[in-house]
């Protein structure tokens, strides 16, 4: 309420400098990604600062690294977060995703992949049918499914997927090789294409704007012919997949896959996301944004780790940081 | 049409006990659902006496206070990822500050302890409601600062607590013991309290105004903002007598525990515990026995042999069925009315 009684205190006070003043404000208010941006490279440069050595290509190289499966994930926390749902299960699905590709690399690159994403759809799919079909919210649903996963990995891990958890050759390129004398890093270029694919789904499709569409007003888009159960299956389905293709290249940059694998990862999707601008109540977001988030996220992580900071000041600050920047974006875009 | 009519018509009605079934049945059957697995777990182990029994309550503690300090906020209409973290934080920093220290100075700790951690939730509060940002978002931070409180004050599992405070949580001086009462009693106490202010005085009742409609309460003369800010309080004050209970069970504290798990296990509970996630449902004693069974959930399973990597599928499994029916109860209400 604070926020909204400014403007009846302020007018006589304002001077004309003020007013300039704010409509550069309005200016900024009206592209958030603009602060997002400057955030990023005031990080990197404080980055630099602490370790000048960061300041090059492969410095830059492991942020970019550390972002990727963040960034993925975030993208199905993004279109999720659009329709008003959420998916705490996907830590859970990568992993699994990564340790049946493992399971399938003697079997063959393709049929590695395959069933990694295979395990996407999959478990997608079951929280699409919760969510979508018998209504269950989406925090209790990908929250069960993620406990589910847990236990059906943990036993299968000793039965059906004894096998090897070691990535394939082809998949540890994908994940932790790079070229132009390892500079670019390939995971970077699969995140790309996945990402303009995202932003093109999300701007020029039907589809896309039908995710909108139920997250700003589920009645008025039934109303308008929409059959939200669909949209969502679809929507968890993709999600999923993404999960998979996050955890297939992170089990291929580590090489050895097990069962804790992504489980670090799943609050800075969230988080990712949150940054980038997407509203959690849904209708609200674009995944540039989010992408931005992840960057972020990924440069703060290689600054706390030059800052030699112990692992307990690194959460904090990582905790500090997240609500600090999510506040600051929601004053910025809620002052226009 | 008719029938609808008519079923208005004989609901206004009902007599007293029916009325009062519609507006509990949830809690007694929650309770009830409790009763019955305790009964067919006894029916499972070769013996069942006051050991086991005490073993379940004390062990299910930690559960029953975080399950109630996420009802309280929710019912105020937030939500609060970080109260598994104010456990964990709890817990290493009274069995840090405990060690080796009298039964007099472990209750000023613990009381303390308790204090302080309404502060710093009700702070969380705050920013939720200064900043605008969804509790989801805010309390994912503080979920991260607390545990990363709690590894800088205690990098490696240890410290410990005096005798006499393990008593009052588990009502054995080693931790385990087959004396239920005292975890009973340290359950029922908070718990009543709470329930009583939620549900009998003006401060308490605003918690489900503001939950329910929060433009409505503002309007009709409720601080909103300011009452968010007391749920978070108050579930601060859960999260840590849910710290306090885990250094009396363990003896020590661990900085390594996954606070998030809680959190999510948290969730789980008030969900069986018939608490809306949109805020405004749900009363805190139908949260303690969700939260027991919720934890009773693995012994049982293992009782019955079931390896407990399937008992935790079977568990995920139950929360969903357990929403679906919950969904479908409410869908059919909607329909009627």
């Amino acid at each position: 309420m604070s926020t909204t009684m400014t403007p009846a205190d302020s007018p006589d006070v304002e001077s004309a400098p003020e007013a300039e003043r704010k409509s550069i404000g309005r200016r900024i208010a009206e592209h958030p990604h603009v602060v997002l941006i400057a955030v990023l490279i005031a990080l990197i440069l404080l980055t630099g600062l602490i370790e000048p050595n960061y300041l090059s290509f492969r410095g830059l190289r492991n942020s970019a690294l550390y972002a990727v499966p963040i960034g993925i994930l975030a993208a199905g926390q993004t279109i999720l977060m659009l329709t008003g749902g959420i998916d705490l299960s996907a830590a859970m699905i990568a992993t699994g995703a990564a340790y049946v590709a493992a399971n399938q690399s003697p079997e063959g690159t393709a049929i590695a992949i395959g069933a990694g994403l295979l395990v996407g759809l999959l478990a997608g799919a079951a929280n699409g049918v919760g969510v979508g079909v018998f209504r269950v919210n989406p925090l209790i649903m990908t929250l069960a499914m993620s406990a589910i996963l847990l236990g059906l990995f943990t036993s299968w891990a000793q039965t059906i997927f004894s096998g090897s958890t070691r990535m394939g050759d082809f998949i540890r390129t994908l994940g932790g090789g790079s070229f132009f004398d390892k500079r670019i890093p390939w995971a970077v270029i699969v995140w790309a294409f996945l990402a303009a694919f995202v932003i093109y789904f999300l701007r020029r499709t039907g589809f896309g704007r039908n995710l909108y569409a139920l997250g700003d007003n589920a009645i008025a888009s039934r109303l308008s012919g929409i059959r939200s159960w669909q949209v969502l299956l679809a929507v968890y389905t993709i999600a999923g997949l993404f999960a998979a293709i996050a955890g297939i290249l992170m089990g291929g940059r580590v090489g050895a896959v097990d069962l804790q694998l992504m489980g670090s990862f799943l609050l800075p999707s969230v988080a990712a996301a949150v940054i980038g601008g997407t509203s959690i109540f849904g209708g609200v977001g674009t995944y540039s944004g989010t992408i931005l988030g992840a960057l972020i996220l990924g440069v703060l992580q290689s600054m706390l780790t030059f800052l030699g900071a112990g692992q307990a000041v690194q959460q904090m600050l990582y905790g500090a940081i997240v609500i600090g920047l999510s506040w600051m974006y929601t004053r910025i875009a809620s002052s226009q | 049409m008719t029938t609808s009519t008519a079923d208005t018509i004989a609901a206004g009605s009902t007599p007293t006990w029916q009325r009062w079934m519609r507006r509990h049945g949830w809690t007694v059957g929650v309770w009830l659902l409790l009763v019955v697995l305790v009964a067919w777990y006894s029916t499972l182990i070769p013996s069942f006496g006051s050991f086991q029994f005490a073993t379940i309550i004390t062990n299910g503690t930690p559960w029953v206070f975080l399950a109630a300090a996420q009802a309280v906020i929710v019912i105020a209409g937030g939500l609060d990822l970080g109260v598994g973290g104010m456990l964990v934080l709890t817990n290493v920093a009274t069995a840090r500050f405990m060690d080796g220290q009298s039964f007099e100075v472990t209750i000023m700790i613990a009381i303390a302890a308790i204090l302080a951690a309404v502060v710093i939730n009700a702070f969380v509060g705050w920013i939720v409601t200064a900043s605008k940002v969804p509790d989801i978002v805010i309390t994912l931070g503080s979920l991260y600062f607390y545990q990363g409180l709690a590894l800088a004050i205690l990098p490696n599992p240890g410290g410990g607590t005096s005798e006499g405070f393990r008593w009052l949580f588990t009502g054995s001086d080693v931790g385990t013991g087959s004396n239920p009462w005292p975890a009973t009693v340290m359950i029922a106490i908070p718990i009543l309290v709470v329930a009583w202010w939620l549900g009998k005085t003006r401060s308490g009742l605003s918690l489900y105004a503001v939950g329910s409609d929060r433009t409505a309460a503002y309007l009709s003369g409720i601080r909103a903002g300011r009452t968010k800010i007391v749920a978070f309080g108050v579930g601060g004050a859960f999260a840590a007598m849910a710290g306090l209970s885990t250094t009396a069970i363990a003896g020590s504290g661990n900085a390594n525990t996954v606070g998030g798990n809680m959190t999510l296990n948290s969730v789980a509970a008030i969900v069986l515990g018939g608490v809306a996630l949109t805020g405004g449902i749900g009363s805190v004693i139908a949260v303690v026995p969700a939260g027991l069974i919720l934890f009773f959930l693995s012994p049982i399973l293992t009782a019955m042999g079931v390896d407990p990597n399937r008992a935790q599928i079977i568990q995920g499994v139950l929360i969903v069925v357990v929403m679906m029916i919950a969904g479908l109860i409410e869908w059919r209400r909607q329909r009627r009315v």
